[in-house]
């Protein structure tokens, strides 16, 4: 069958732990997006974890510029050291920059992500619906306080990425049952023989994102399970593009 | 919809981007398990469940370890028997040796023979049973193994004082007739694991667990140990049969490379036709 893919999860930049052969730029994502076959993705730059929130920001939006295949996704912060801009013009350049998403590494950056230091934050974002993407695998959250976030911003879109080598079921089968936000990306999941079809029986397509991880993991093997699951066409089409497209064409900035 | 680049490089990457399966090159893995485990929910653990997703994958035998072999000393390999049996033209089963119970594991290595139909060798796990290879505890083991020349599969791990690099270089060197699998690789120490590969002409390098970071390491135990002495595994029902497939047939490595990994090696070394 044919298959467009649109990765969610896909940074550019060379992470301080070592990338083999990472993408430095525009040029370095597309190449790699043709290599594994992958038609749009939404990317962010590893800086914006690693070395400087607004510098890695901006370096996200230099590689996103105008390309048509690419869209951007910013880190935010507490807004209270003044480290970022503020709304409303944080969300009046993320509009201009194609920035479409947000990511937040509470562990690495050191606050607590919660109503006192993200709430005015996050009620825009909910407001907004924009996606909110938390790395479970890199320096972002645990389980534990995904579950209070959640719990205190139940509306928000929430995208768990980078879920984990060992299947976590038990973790995100609750998440999904009582958020209807929630989302799962999908390149750890796939790592998981049944995981994919057995979540779209039980919760259906719309939850789940495609993503690969790149370049930390291979794109080829977050593809070839999704393309040869025992589920529906459709189902496959929502998880490999459609859900994503659908969610950042709602996004109001 | 974009082909992939390297699904169009070579006749088995297009037959499994196509298809999911190729039907010259029947999958072999070599590093499985089966059965309920206690810190994951796995969707398909069964027999049953394991042979629908290998008729997906294309995979034509799994070597396996039941979960209660080596968690349930109550139960030992009784389980891969038995699912072996019922099951012979699928799956092939490792005899688990229990250090912490000499008398059992002894025991088990006595009905070896009754049970030569479905065995293709011995596993060990020295991290989930606490105890380093090179323990006397294990030496009944590695000597029946030693003596007849079988496989060994073997859980490594960097930095392990169970079996990490030095426990596996011992061992290697006291029992030079076993056909050692380093499973997993001695993972996250891959200099280590390829000089073993050239040190000990009897190692073998198992992906499981290897591909699941995008490191290149898959082309550099190619270049640098030999596609011969790479074995494909997944750890199914932990692992998915198609995202190690992708990180084989997708590898910057020759087609020829791709066949013995995913198939002729193992074929070869268990003896399967």
């Amino acid at each position: 069958m044919d298959l467009e893919f649109f990765d969610c999860n896909a940074f550019i930049g060379s992470a301080q732990t070592g990338t083999w052969k990472p993408a430095a730029d525009r040029s370095g994502i597309l190449a790699a997006m043709d290599e594994a076959g992958i038609d749009k993705a939404l990317i962010w730059h590893v800086g914006q974890q690693d070395w400087s929130i607004p510098e890695g920001n901006d370096l996200a939006s230099a590689a996103v510029g105008d390309e048509r295949r690419l869209w951007g996704c910013w880190t935010i912060l507490p807004p209270h050291t003044g480290e970022l801009p503020q709304a409303p013009e944080l969300f009046a350049r993320m509009k201009s920059e194609r920035i479409r998403a947000l990511r937040i590494f509470p562990n690495d950056h050191r606050y607590v992500p919660g109503r006192t230091a993200l709430g005015s934050l996050l009620d825009e974002a909910v407001k907004r619906r924009l996606p909110l993407f938390l790395s479970v695998e890199r320096g972002g959250t645990d389980y534990p306080v995904i579950d209070r976030l959640l719990g205190e911003f139940p509306r928000l879109r929430c995208v768990l990425c980078d879920v984990g080598i060992w299947g976590v079921d038990r973790f995100i089968r609750p998440l999904l049952e009582r958020f209807p936000g929630v989302r799962v990306e999908t390149s750890y999941l796939a790592l998981h023989d049944g995981v994919l079809e057995e979540l779209v029986r039980r919760y259906g397509a719309r939850r789940l994102l495609f993503g690969t991880g790149f370049p930390a993991r291979l794109p080829a093997s977050a593809m070839l399970p999704l393309l040869h699951a025992p589920i529906d066409e459709e189902d496959k089409r929502m998880i490999a593009a459609g859900n994503l497209e659908g969610l950042l064409a709602e996004v109001k900035l | 919809m974009r082909t992939p680049k390297w699904a169009s490089r070579t006749a088995l990457g297009a037959q499994f981007w196509q298809t999911g399966k190729a039907a010259d090159c029947p999958v072999i893995d070599a590093h499985a398990h089966m059965g309920a485990w206690r810190g994951i929910f796995f969707p398909h653990a069964s027999p049953e469940q394991m042979a629908r997703s290998m008729d997906r994958a294309g995979v034509r035998t799994v070597c396996f370890s039941h979960h209660a072999a080596l968690s349930s000393p109550d139960v030992m390999n009784r389980a891969s028997v038995e699912a072996a049996r019922a099951h012979r033209d699928r799956f092939r089963a490792y005899c688990v040796f229990h250090p912490a119970y000499p008398e059992a594991a002894a025991a088990e290595l006595a009905a070896y023979d009754s049970c030569a139909d479905v065995y293709v060798g011995l596993k060990l796990h020295g991290d989930m049973h606490g105890v380093p290879y090179s323990d006397p505890r294990y030496a009944p083991a590695w000597e029946f193994a030693d003596r007849r020349e079988l496989p060994v599969l073997v859980h490594s791990w960097a930095g392990s004082p169970q079996n990490g690099t030095p426990v596996m270089r011992t061992v290697a060197e006291r029992y030079p007739r076993v056909k050692l699998i380093l499973g997993h690789s001695l993972h996250n120490s891959w200099s280590d694991a390829i000089a073993m590969a050239r040190d000990f002409p009897r190692v073998y390098l198992d992906l499981c667990a290897v591909l699941d970071e995008r490191t290149g390491v898959l082309e550099r135990f190619v270049g640098e140990a030999g596609s011969e002495r790479v074995l494909f595994g997944t750890d199914i029902p932990w692992f998915d049969f198609h995202y190690y497939i992708a990180g084989v047939v997708a590898a910057d490595i020759p087609e020829p490379a791709m066949r013995n990994i995913l198939s002729l090696n193992a074929r070869k070394l268990f003896g399967l036709s």
